[in-house]
């Protein structure tokens, strides 16, 4: 493991990390991640703040909202411009939290929750169809690894970089990356739905229709903002009603 | 007895996982009821209800703040169901069973999701309430106790909330395949036409033509390697 240039060791950034995994725990609607944010710089607050223990504390108490894959990132970044005297006051670091918060709750959800995460669940949903266990967990291993990997470099980047961080983010690789995602997700989605066409195919002409019937009604409810879950739970009631009549 | 405290533990701790901590995708149906399965038993049974359930609610994209149904709950509800229902009845119409129990997890995931948000609200009242203290350790303390407090309630209301849901989902699914006669044949191909939601999704969410190329490229593969097996 990389040496870490500046006050904090990487067992204080261990620290940290191992705090931002509760990052969520705190989430109410006023403040946000505002608590799980303090909870992570609470591990770190004798080393860095130039006010005493309460300093690093004290700056951090506002609203905070971003994908919380990204929180670690953001949260380098801010001890990176704390220990270096929080540049220009508390006003510019809050400023610096805000509008990365900002950027990276829109990549981080594109990344994951229009990428990574579908593409994880799409193979996981393949994988259970054919009851093929060790891809199930192969999935996710590999998911949770993606995870560690993006959140623990993601500390390590923003505290290397601090200011520099909102750069680092605007480059064209990010914006690779994110069209990668949602492509790998678009790939992996066509898979499964194809999955499930030759499957219904497979069951006979019956199962084919009634499939195709059901993907154009919930299409034309995903149109029009008709929860999924709901639609599939009306359904139930008009097969059983469908099959009492035609039999 | 037991069954609940075990449907409440495993509930509780996916919640943890996946509202308050790592978000591992454990708590999504797929694989929750995977957990279930081997728990309880009927593990093919189980997967089939969380796969069912799995598709119905593959969210891509969703939207920051949209509203989603408790998938903790209603994979772990839907996939205990299967699998207790199975292991008391030993029914053989398994395709029948699974049927009510998707049902049931749907139905457990919706009202899971309502009594989760009331539930939750005394503990965002809580959470609102805090004030950083002058004393350092006083502040980590409270820090502790707030991030810690705030996981445990929420563990504690998704295992209180499974275990209440159990019994009922069980008699629903019971009285389901006890009533079902001529209409097993619609409950099943209910069951067998669910993935279909799963395709509008995916449809849905990848609209762009960029996108869409690439979804039909990976749907056109699919075809294919089915036909070449």
């Amino acid at each position: 493991m990389a040496a870490v240039a500046g006050k904090l060791t990487r067992a204080d950034l261990n620290r940290v990390f191992a705090r931002m995994l509760f990052v969520q725990a705190t989430i109410h609607r006023r403040g946000m991640q505002n608590l799980g944010v303090l909870f992570a710089l609470d591990a770190v607050k004798d080393h860095v703040g130039g006010e005493g223990p309460q300093g690093l504390l004290a700056h951090h108490g506002e609203h905070f909202n971003t994908n919380p894959n990204m929180v670690p990132v953001v949260l380098g970044g801010v001890l990176r411009i704390e220990e270096e005297g929080g540049q220009n006051g508390p006003a510019s670091v809050s400023r610096f939290k805000q509008a990365c918060a900002s950027a990276l709750a829109a990549a981080g959800d594109v990344f994951f929750g229009g990428g990574l995460r579908p593409l994880a669940l799409t193979l996981a949903c393949t994988f259970a169809i054919y009851r093929f266990f060790p891809g199930l967990v192969a999935v996710l291993v590999l998911y949770n690894a993606a995870l560690i990997t993006v959140r623990y470099r993601g500390l390590s980047l923003g505290y290397e970089r601090g200011w520099g961080l909102i750069e680092a983010f605007s480059s064209p690789r990010v914006q690779r990356a994110l069209v990668l995602a949602r492509t790998g997700a678009a790939l992996a989605g066509g898979w499964l739905a194809g999955v499930i066409a030759t499957g219904a195919f497979r069951q006979g002409t019956r199962v084919f229709i009634t499939t195709a019937a059901v993907a154009v009604l919930a299409w034309l409810a995903a149109r029009r903002g008709i929860p999924a879950s709901r639609l599939a739970l009306a359904l139930f009631p008009v097969a059983w009603i469908v099959a009492l009549m035609l039999h | 007895m037991h069954d609940l405290v075990g449907i409440a533990i495993i509930a509780g701790l996916l919640a943890l996982d996946d509202r308050a901590g790592w978000q591992s995708l454990a708590g999504e149906p797929v694989f929750s009821a995977l957990v279930v399965g081997l728990c309880f038993g009927h593990v093919a049974a189980a997967l089939h209800c969380g796969l069912a359930l799995q598709l119905v609610w593959l969210s891509i994209g969703a939207a920051r703040g949209a509203r989603r149904p408790n998938t903790v709950l209603g994979g772990v509800v839907g996939a205990g169901t299967a699998c207790l229902s199975l292991h008391h009845t030993g029914d053989p119409r398994e395709s029948l069973v699974i049927a009510g129990a998707v049902f049931c997890g749907l139905a457990a995931g919706e009202a899971g999701q309502w009594l989760d948000t009331r539930a939750g609200t005394a503990r965002e009242k809580w959470l609102e309430r805090f004030r950083l203290p002058q004393d350092a350790n006083v502040a980590t303390r409270n820090l502790v106790v707030y991030t810690v407090g705030s996981a445990l309630y929420i563990a504690v209301v998704s295992g209180v909330l499974a275990a209440l849901m159990l019994p009922g989902s069980l008699a629903l699914a019971d009285v389901i395949v006890d009533r079902a006669g001529t209409a097993a044949a619609g409950a099943t191909l209910w069951l067998a036409a669910l993935p279909a939601i799963a395709v509008a999704t995916i449809a849905h969410a990848f609209a762009t033509r960029t996108l869409g190329r690439m979804a039909a490229v990976g749907g056109l593969l699919a075809v294919v390697v089915a036909w070449l097996l």
